[in-house]
């Protein structure tokens, strides 16, 4: 053996040991504990938010963040996952809390796409932050319930959105519809009318199965009424009821009277959702982003399109709604500053500059010359309260077994009746749980 | 050419020596070390580390679990959604493994004979195969639009308008719709091996079989089968290991929908484990995976070492 053979084998060998102590240290390696909530002593200034912003609002949101950097000597990375909806961006979103270095700050939805983040303990608990900057007294305290989990401010919401028909105004004057249906049966009526005029009338698709639950949701409103409605989400009350065999039966209908695209549960939402601007659909169930994300990218007039809320027959008239707003990391080394840039978010001038339809504050509320059509949902959400969108109300397991007794009513291979049942087997067996 | 001989007066290796020389003594495990460790930390410790949350009620997201033992396996056999995702999966694997293959052989087979354009042939046949999974399932998704994709306007121009379905919207034919792609973007990847292995083939056995009289199918299979042998093994191993392991394509296309007629294992491994907040159930569900996964490669593994020992 020569010096040289020697001194590769040592290299080699000091590689081999350095490579292996360097993985097992990344293996046992601790991160950072938090105790959620409370103050924390900055390690860096530096921060990272994560969203699902998508082209047209995510540079606003860039530039408000830019400008609190500018003031609170912060550098915060604006990260975006863009149309994943509810289906996708939770996942990223686990993965990276799980992967050791997650989002400081994350935008997420209320109710129980939001709630595992908090009963995890990866969410820490804003109260002393509520208490700090006052958000009690300034932000929705119905929207706050949607992001408190077993007592616990896991959230701040700036979003309360409702959720109503938006309408193509030329397509209803070519089936001779003359304006928005004020009952359903008028609403049945109009479906026809469209259908006869070779327009699909309600631009709905399944194949995340949340779009067209909006379909589903309204008709559970319209045939059981908000009280019974609210009991069956929480389990209080038998699916196995007529009410809900009454509103599944009436889901199948819209299906076989041609009132929604057909083949709906293998289409793609974001296909089918802006079908009404394309004048593909006569109407669609959406909320008040579409006016920014759909109408005002089109740049076709305001003027063109209508909105109105979805004729339950009921008092009060509900429409459904949700929450979206954002946590803070509890295991974040910055969460004062973290809930600094929330405060900053949530001023009304700042909401106002992010185009935000559905502020939860008040003087946020949507420009009547820039944004009409949210803005007049900004007045009928004064006298209309919300039921919560279904996908919100359950769990996502539960929120599926529902989307395949959806999937199951739509193709025939369920009755109505059948459909009731299973929903009463999913809920009851959730409510167990 | 020198011979060396070692003379018979040197003293006989000691037992010790004789174990290091045939075992190789320390010296290749230091050079394999880097690789192993590597290996260790990124492939065997997560490996063990899925075994043992498979065996807890971990959520994926709490610092804190509790032991189950068995309990996701049993849970696992009264799930109707594995059911249905595993026999999904034998349909998935036996039809993309079949089909391209079959396909690809037949297009190299045509390619290395005397036809016209052959680059650019090649080119158009393997071109699916390069591109990015996701844009494939968007352009099949608009193709398979029931009302303005170009399927079902076609069935319905050439009058074929009972044919025209909702293709991806039905129980009935939304796996055999996902499959189409799979088998489109994957005939590419045996055609070229087998190309490749085509033109290996020395042509002076044809020649003599032809002077011989062997038909066209008779060299076919006498000749050109038994000479694409070891074609076949690398063309078999990976389209099987592709075939079991899909996830991307019936995620993009379908999302395991209408309801759960599409899910496959890792799919609903991936329901489970992100999105229902049952880490330890959905763990349990990929340990089956592997373990079925190592079963079926066992055969090709042992057969590929039986040709390297001869």
């Amino acid at each position: 053996m020569t010096s040289r053979d020697i001194s590769r084998r040592l290299f080699l060998g000091g590689s081999a040991s350095a490579a292996a102590l360097y993985g097992l240290s990344a293996c046992t390696g601790a991160g950072s504990s938090g105790s959620g909530g409370g103050a924390s002593a900055p390690v860096s200034n530096e921060l990272r938010l994560f969203t699902y912003e998508d082209d047209t609002t995510i540079d606003l949101l860039r530039a408000t963040v830019k400008k609190f950097d500018a003031q609170a000597g912060t550098t915060t990375t604006v990260d975006s996952l863009p149309g994943s909806g509810a289906a996708v961006y939770p996942d990223k979103l686990r993965t990276e809390l799980l992967g050791g270095k997650g989002p400081d700050v994350w935008r997420i939805w209320g109710g129980q796409i939001g709630s595992p983040f908090a009963k995890a303990k990866q969410a820490a608990d804003l109260a002393p932050y509520y208490a700090k900057f006052g958000w009690d007294s300034t932000v929705n305290a119905n929207a706050v319930a949607g992001m408190t989990f077993d007592g616990m401010k896991a959230g701040l919401p700036f979003i309360a959105a409702a959720m109503g028909a938006w309408y193509n105004k030329s397509l209803f004057e070519k089936a001779g519809v003359s304006g928005p249906p004020t009952s359903y049966a008028e609403l049945e009526e109009a479906n026809d009318k469209l259908v006869a005029a070779d327009i699909t009338p309600c631009g709905v698709a399944g194949k995340f199965g949340w779009d067209i639950m909006r379909l589903f949701e309204y008709l559970l409103e319209t045939s059981a009424g908000p009280e019974l409605h609210d009991k069956l989400l929480s389990g209080e009350e038998s699916w196995d009821q007529p009410a809900v065999v009454d509103a599944f039966t009436k889901f199948k209908k819209w299906q076989d009277r041609k009132w929604i695209p057909e083949g709906a549960l293998g289409l793609d939402p974001s296909d089918v959702e802006p079908g009404y601007v394309q004048g593909k659909n006569a109407y669609t169930i959406t909320g008040t982003w579409t006016e920014t994300q759909a109408i005002l990218e089109s740049k076709k007039p305001a003027s063109d399109f209508g909105t109105f809320l979805l004729p339950t027959d009921h008092t009060p008239a509900r429409h459904s709604g949700f929450v979206e707003g954002y946590m803070i990391n509890a295991n974040s080394g910055n969460r004062d500053k973290a809930a600094e840039l929330l405060d900053f978010i949530i001023k009304p001038e700042t909401q106002k500059s992010l185009q935000n339809t559905s502020s939860t504050v008040t003087g946020a509320e949507p420009d009547k010359t820039k944004l009409p059509l949210a803005a007049k949902w900004a007045e009928i959400s004064k006298t209309s309260p919300f039921y919560v969108v279904l996908d919100q109300a359950f769990p996502k397991q539960q929120a599926d077994q529902y989307f395949a007794v959806q999937s199951d009513i739509l193709q025939g291979s369920i009755s109505p009746a059948e459909a009731a049942k299973k929903m009463q087997g999913i809920v009851s067996a959730w409510v167990e749980k | 050419m020198v011979a060396v001989t070692v003379p018979r007066s040197a003293a006989p290796p000691a037992a010790a020596t004789r174990r290091r020389r045939r075992g190789g003594g320390l010296s290749p495990w230091l050079f394999a070390l880097p690789a192993l460790a590597v290996y260790v930390v990124f492939l065997v410790y997560p490996a063990v580390t899925s075994l043992w949350f498979s065996l807890t009620n971990w959520d994926g997201l709490s610092p804190s679990y509790d032991v189950v033992w068995f309990d996701n396996y049993v849970a696992l056999t009264k799930d109707p959604v594995v059911l249905q995702a595993a026999r999904n999966n034998l349909v998935w694997t036996a039809v993309t493994l079949v089909v391209p293959l079959v396909l690809g052989l037949l297009l190299a087979i045509v390619l290395n004979g005397k036809v016209r354009g052959k680059p650019v042939l090649r080119l158009i046949f393997y071109t699916p195969a390069v591109l990015p999974l996701v844009s494939i399932a968007s352009i099949w998704g608009w193709l398979y639009n029931p009302q303005y994709g170009a399927i079902n306007v076609f069935l319905r121009t050439v009058g074929l308008d009972g044919l025209a379905q909702p293709w991806l919207g039905q129980d009935s034919t939304a796996l055999a719709a996902v499959m189409v792609p799979a088998i489109w973007l994957r005939t590419g990847f045996p055609m070229l091996l087998y190309l490749a292995a085509l033109q290996g083939i020395n042509t002076e056995m044809y020649e003599a079989a032809t002077v011989d009289g062997a038909t066209r199918w008779q060299q076919f299979w006498y000749i050109t089968m038994p000479s694409l042998r070891p074609a076949h093994y690398i063309v078999l191993a990976l389209s099987l290991i592709d075939s079991f392991k899909v996830f991307d394509m019936i995620y993009a296309m379908t999302y395991g929908g209408p309801g759960t007629s599409t899910q496959v294992m890792g799919t609903w491994m991936y329901a489970n484990v992100f999105q229902y907040y049952q880490a330890g159930y959905g763990t349990a569900i990929a340990v089956v995976i592997t373990v079925v996964a190592l079963a079926v490669s066992i055969p090709y593994v042992i057969s590929q070492t039986k040709e390297q020992s001869s």
